[in-house]
């Protein structure tokens, strides 16, 4: 049970769920409710806006691969124990 | 494979040292017949004259440590997942431990295999998003809601068997089943049930099959 409300999409301003929508870009999949950890991002889209872009940049293709970085955070989630 | 051996290597070079100070480790040009055949593998592999310090303590132990040696080499050796992929994961294993010894051993293996300063940045930037996150998860006690976008992969295990979806009282063959499977056939699946405890789904009782009366 999270420890706060999660808000549901229809709860946030205009300007925050455009974050909504990119989520659904990044992911190529059409979320009936966008993720737990997007509505999380977008309670703050000075902070989580910021956040994503690092994200997709650290995530983007390079001298590894997008899936080979995948791997790493998978390896990441996994030894902080992370059940998200 | 390689998460959980990385990690068993680093538990036991992070607490050689201070926390351990009366057990020492051997020297990379200890003698002993066993102890060299392996040392001189290890440094082969990672093509350096001293041996890593994890391999140096359990060694005391020549015949632990050879059984050790063999899984850390089959978990990092070239095979679906190439040898500089998992250092590299090794690599984020170790940052996120926090590991004394595995940050500096993997990023110089990396290293050693090719990755310029850049490959390491975008590890190093992986694995602080994602520490970010599972922190930020972790913390709001968030529950998994992703899960069901990945494809699931029904391959078998390696040298395995597709799994055969049946429903319940179906046959696994119907009809006259000795004659429809081929001799061949008949050999393969005798073969898999002697090497693999249950390769394949247990036959449905011929009691499932009657027909209703």
């Amino acid at each position: 049970m999270p420890t706060v409300r999660l808000r549901h999409a229809s709860e946030y301003p205009e300007a925050a769920r455009a974050l909504f929508e990119l989520s659904k870009a990044w992911f190529r999949y059409e979320f009936d409710e966008p993720p737990a950890m997007s509505r999380v991002m977008a309670w703050d889209p000075a902070f989580g806006g910021p956040h994503g872009r690092a994200m997709k940049r650290a995530m983007a293709p390079g001298e590894l691969t997008r899936a080979e970085k995948e791997m790493v955070a998978a390896v990441v989630s996994g030894v902080n124990a992370c059940s998200y | 494979m390689v998460v959980g051996i990385t990690n068993a290597l680093n538990v036991v070079a992070d607490a050689f040292g201070d926390a351990t100070p009366d057990f020492a480790a051997l020297s990379s040009d200890a003698e002993g017949e066993a102890v060299q055949a392996l040392f001189t593998d290890i440094r082969a592999f990672y093509v350096c004259r001293e041996v890593p310090l994890p391999f140096r303590l359990i060694s005391h132990d020549p015949a632990y440590a050879a059984d050790v040696w063999d899984a850390v080499k089959r978990a990092f050796d070239d095979n679906r997942l190439g040898r500089r992929l998992k250092e590299a994961l090794a690599f984020a294993v170790s940052l996120t431990s926090r590991s004394r010894f595995g940050a500096p051993f993997h990023l110089a293996e990396m290293r050693r295999l090719g990755m310029t300063d850049r490959g390491v940045m975008e590890v190093l930037g992986v694995t602080q998003m994602f520490s970010s996150y599972t922190k930020i998860a972790d913390t709001l006690q968030l529950e998994p809601d992703m899960g069901h976008i990945a494809p699931v992969d029904h391959s078998p295990a390696p040298g395995g068997f597709t799994r055969v979806e049946r429903k319940a009282g179906q046959a696994q063959v119907n009809g006259s089943s000795r004659t429809k499977i081929s001799k061949g056939d008949r050999r393969v699946a005798s073969r898999a049930s002697r090497i693999s405890p249950s390769p394949s789904p247990a036959p449905v009782s011929r009691r499932a099959v009657k027909k209703p009366v």
